[in-house]
């Protein structure tokens, strides 16, 4: 491992001691001068026709500021996330086909009696025939949710890689299977909230948002002003899980209240809407037919999956396509056909998650053990038979560069003691193993990139300008911690103006897991930019040339005689004196084929690089309940190399949580005609601080060559396999294989009793 | 609505306030006295994050109304630090990662100060069982568990 002054160092995160006072502020915590408050009036049909809305009583009320509807104040404009999938009029104008879409909105001068106006709105609806179900949407004459979309179908991914047909009928075993996967709620702690504020200038607004750019210029769009006077500002963001992405239909409304009503307005949303009005997790059936050697060599996989995506297409094709592609960069196969279908229905929309998706990893992963099991194999070294090494070229051609799959499933073994425990565990205990890769820096368009900014102040710190997103993961720590080795200055000398529209250079936000390598990537260029620049007005303070210094601890030095130093402050101090302005620049982008789309041309290189993970976990099975206690979870993830270690283990604690426990064993969303019926907290089950072993991480590091000091990503990896991990330990407690997530103890039950018939 | 004359006694200041009976301790805290490290992420009593100390005891305070909390000492998450000094659980959360996005943070560590309270050395199942009603999204409570472990040990 290379030895770095600070990265590699565990430290505390920048954002700690802010947040541990309760002084760091969240949308729902800011208040501006003659300040209203919105709220909405929402769809209570899944799918009608607006005819008329009567606000006429509701702006008469005492108190209220403005009404505003999609008819009277918003202008046509379909957000799409692709040019071809723009679908969605964020405030809609006659049509509305979820529950809980937006209709009108009020703003007044306090909560209750925006609620009360609502109540005096009247609105007229012509109801029309809905459908809820992926595969009954895609029925003939099912209702169709957008009229040029027959068959209800959003996006078809169709890839057909080698000789499916050939190498399945010349495999030595065949398995053929299926999987579904219930949708989830992100449970973020922030319920979302938006403030805006608009003037003659434009709108400044704040919201939890992983991507302001990306929210920018479709708010731009939305509201008929150019992008220049939309300003996002940088808050702290309570979670956002894939949940806090594109625009939401709120923003618009905010901005359209505030432009109407003449003074800034804040919409706080209930945990309700944070359900029933955001885009949460899709749901997803996989069906699946994989060979094998009778080594153990797995040859083909012929994959279909229907995805629930909701009323209209959000991250669509990249939603469709990414469970399917991580599956690629984990296995060496070339024979692969895949059919991905997002299919609309008069749900709610929806997103990406970071266990996008469990249902075809689970698929995929049990189906491995279900091959090593029928060919008599230990499913670890079926999954080291079948590893991905570093220089394969996948089935659609993205070329693996750092990979660290073989240490990851190896270090995991050892960590879990794999070998003493698999066969050997009690009665009623079983322990399981899964693994996973994820695509860090995939393609974003001309917002994909980033770029930063680092000045020197006349005290000889310096401050970063990026526009990093930090939705709660530690990005900001991490861009500053780039900053302080590449800079050679203490982190505490190193402060950050982030995820500001209206200051920051283009940054494509927190997706992707882009963040280190893109947005670190950028602030490490810029930090060795300054840093030379420091180096000439050095060279010439300490008498050596510029190549001959060197940076650490806030002190520039002659490398062959350290006691030739300079204050980096001083350095700063005497380059002012002689009019000369420390500034340095830099930026980075993805390096992919650009010319890959995801529905029309999935070929080529989709991603930077690849991170890898091992997940194993222990469990025990109560065969009266049916409940499923997770003992132990190890998590061994490729992150390149950690920038902090202490971070990372935070991600990927998280994640084997998240994955493991809240989707493993807890939760769904459940639904009745469109109707979500279990969104508040007192109704939707999910984990506590009781329901989570200990886990233990692995950090396993490959340097990879385009990553800031060879660093990737944190934890997706383990998130995409420990669920997968916890279904191979059931089974290996009790027998059985579930076919459907989460793993309840219903379910588990049912399948006993199946079983013991 | 008639409002009331209530004196409440925050981080230890008093307090006159004239509010609405039916208003919430939640919603005095944060609207009329901006004590914004008070939290609301659920509204139903199930979350967290919007925890106080009354008298010592943890409570939510979105289902106490701000007048039930008169006469009585309320801490909020403001007045753990003094000065530049923290808390040695705040310093404990800093020092082992026991914090992530922040949100559920404030209550979680009030909840850890009523614990250690009245058990200055509990075990690691006492303390999973004490912060069972606060809810974290982000860490999997495994920096939490041990930052909690760590201030009782007094090695923040």
């Amino acid at each position: 491992m290379a030895e770095y002054a600070v990265v590699g160092k565990r430290v505390p995160r920048i954002d700690s001691v802010e947040k541990v006072r309760g002084e760091a502020k969240y949308t729902a915590d800011l208040t501006l001068t003659g300040m209203l408050y919105g709220k909405i009036l929402r769809s209570p049909h899944p799918h009608a026709r607006i005819l008329n809305i009567d606000t006429s009583q509701a702006e008469k009320l005492l108190g209220v500021k403005a009404v505003v509807t999609g008819k009277g104040d918003a202008i046509r404009y379909d957000w799409g996330v692709f040019p071809y999938t723009r679908d969605w009029q964020l405030f809609p104008i006659d049509r509305v086909r979820y529950i809980g879409q937006e209709v009108a909105a009020v703003s007044a001068t306090d909560e209750d009696i925006a609620q009360e106006a609502l109540g005096l709105i009247k609105v007229e609806y012509e109801p029309l025939p809905a459908v809820f179900d992926p595969e009954e949407a895609m029925k003939e004459g099912a209702p169709l949710i957008h009229e040029n979309k027959p068959g209800n179908i959003c996006v078809h991914i169709k890839i057909d890689a080698g000789e499916v047909d050939k190498a399945l009928a010349e495999a030595d075993l065949v398995l053929e299977g299926s999987f579904r996967g219930a949708e989830e709620d992100y449970c973020q702690g922030e319920p979302y909230a938006v403030l805006a504020s608009f003037d003659s200038t434009g709108v400044d607004i704040w919201c939890p948002s992983a991507g302001p750019h990306m929210k920018a210029r479709p708010l731009s769009s939305a509201l008929g002003i150019p992008t220049s006077k939309v300003r996002v500002h940088r808050i702290y963001i309570g979670g956002a899980f894939g949940g806090r992405s594109e625009i939401q239909p709120v923003d618009v409304i905010a901005c359209l209240l505030s432009r109407k009503a003449k003074r800034p307005v804040k919409i706080v949303y209930t945990r309700e809407e944070n359900r029933n009005c955001i885009r949460q997790h899709v749901g997803w059936a996989t069906q699946l037919k994989i060979g094998f050697k009778k080594d153990g060599t797995w040859t083909v996989g012929d994959f279909k999956t229907i995805v629930d995506g909701g009323a209209y297409a959000s991250t669509g094709p990249i939603a469709v396509s990414v469970p399917y592609m991580e599956m690629e960069t984990t296995y060496p196969l070339k024979n692969l056909r895949y059919d991905g279908y997002r299919v609309y229905t008069n749900k709610t929309p929806r997103g990406m998650h970071p266990e996008q998706n469990r249902a075809f990893h689970v698929a995929v992963e049990q189906h491995l053990d279900m091959a090593a099991e029928r060919l008599g194999i230990d499913p670890m070294e079926l999954r080291l038979k079948n590893a991905m090494t570093s220089g394969f070229t996948t089935a659609t051609g993205a070329r693996i560069t750092s990979c660290g799959f073989i240490e990851c499933v190896q270090k995991a073994a050892e960590a879990a003691r794999w070998k003493e425990k698999r066969g050997k565990l009690p009665p009623g205990q079983g322990i399981g193993i899964a693994c996973g890769s994820v695509m860090v820096g995939f393609p974003m368009g001309i917002r994909g990139g980033s770029s930063a900014f680092i000045k020197f102040n006349e005290d000889g710190d310096a401050t970063i300008i990026s526009g990093v997103v930090d939705t709660g993961a530690g990005n900001e720590s991490m861009v500053v911690h780039i900053a302080a080795e590449e800079l050679g200055l203490p982190m505490e000398n190193i402060k950050l103006v982030s995820a500001d529209t209206g200051i920051c250079p283009l940054d494509q936000g927190a997706y992707s897991q882009t963040a280190t390598l893109i947005s670190g990537g950028a602030v490490k260029e810029a930090a060795a930019d300054a840093k030379r620049q420091l180096f000439e007005v050095a060279s010439r303070m300490l008498g050596a040339k510029p190549e001959e210094l060197e940076a650490h601890a806030g002190n520039i030095y002659v490398k062959t005689d350290p006691k030739r130093s300079q204050p980096i402050r001083r350095v700063v101090i005497n380059a002012l004196a002689n009019n000369i302005t420390i500034m340095g620049r830099g930026y980075r982008w993805p390096d992919i084929d650009n010319d890959r789309e995801w529905v029309t041309n999935p070929r080529g290189q989709f991603a930077t690089t690849y991170s890898y993970g091992c997940s194993i976990a222990e469990v025990e099975v109560d065969k009266d309940t049916g409940k499923v206690k997770v003992l132990n979870m190890i998590a061994a993830q490729d992150c390149g190399y950690p920038i902090n270690p202490m971070a990372l283990e935070q991600q990927v604690e998280g994640g084997a949580f998240s994955s493991g426990i809240q989707q493993g064993l807890f939760e769904k969303i459940l639904w009745d005609n469109g109707q979500n019926l279990n969104a508040s907290y007192l109704d939707y089950w999910f984990p506590t601080a009781l329901d989570v072993p200990n886990i233990q991480t692995v950090i396993v590091t490959t340097n990879d060559p385009y990553g800031p000091f060879g660093a990737k990503e944190a934890s997706l990896a383990v998130r995409m396999s420990m669920f997968a991990a916890v279904a191979n330990a059931i089974h290996e407690a009790t027998g059985i294989w579930l076919n459907e997530a989460p793993f309840t103890p219903e379910r588990v039950l049912e399948a006993l009793e199946k079983k013991g018939k | 609505m008639e409002k009331l004359t209530i004196r409440l006694r925050v981080n230890a200041e008093d307090n006159e306030l004239s509010v609405p009976p039916n208003k919430t301790l939640l919603e005095v805290l944060r609207e009329d006295l901006g004590l914004t490290g008070v939290k609301e992420g659920c509204q139903d009593g199930i979350c967290g994050s919007c925890t106080v100390l009354l008298d010592g005891k943890p409570v939510r305070s979105c289902l106490v109304l701000a007048a039930e909390a008169e006469g009585k000492d309320i801490l909020t998450i403001e007045g753990l630090a003094i000065g530049d000094k923290l808390h040695p659980i705040q310093e404990a959360f800093v020092n082992y990662g026991g914090i992530q996005c922040g949100f559920c943070t404030p209550g979680m560590v009030l909840t850890a100060k009523a614990l250690l309270d009245i058990n200055a050395r509990p075990s690691e199942a006492e303390v999973r069982r004490a912060i069972s009603g606060n809810l974290c999204r982000c860490t999997g409570y495994v920096k939490i568990v041990k930052s909690i472990m760590s201030a009782a040990q007094g090695g923040a």
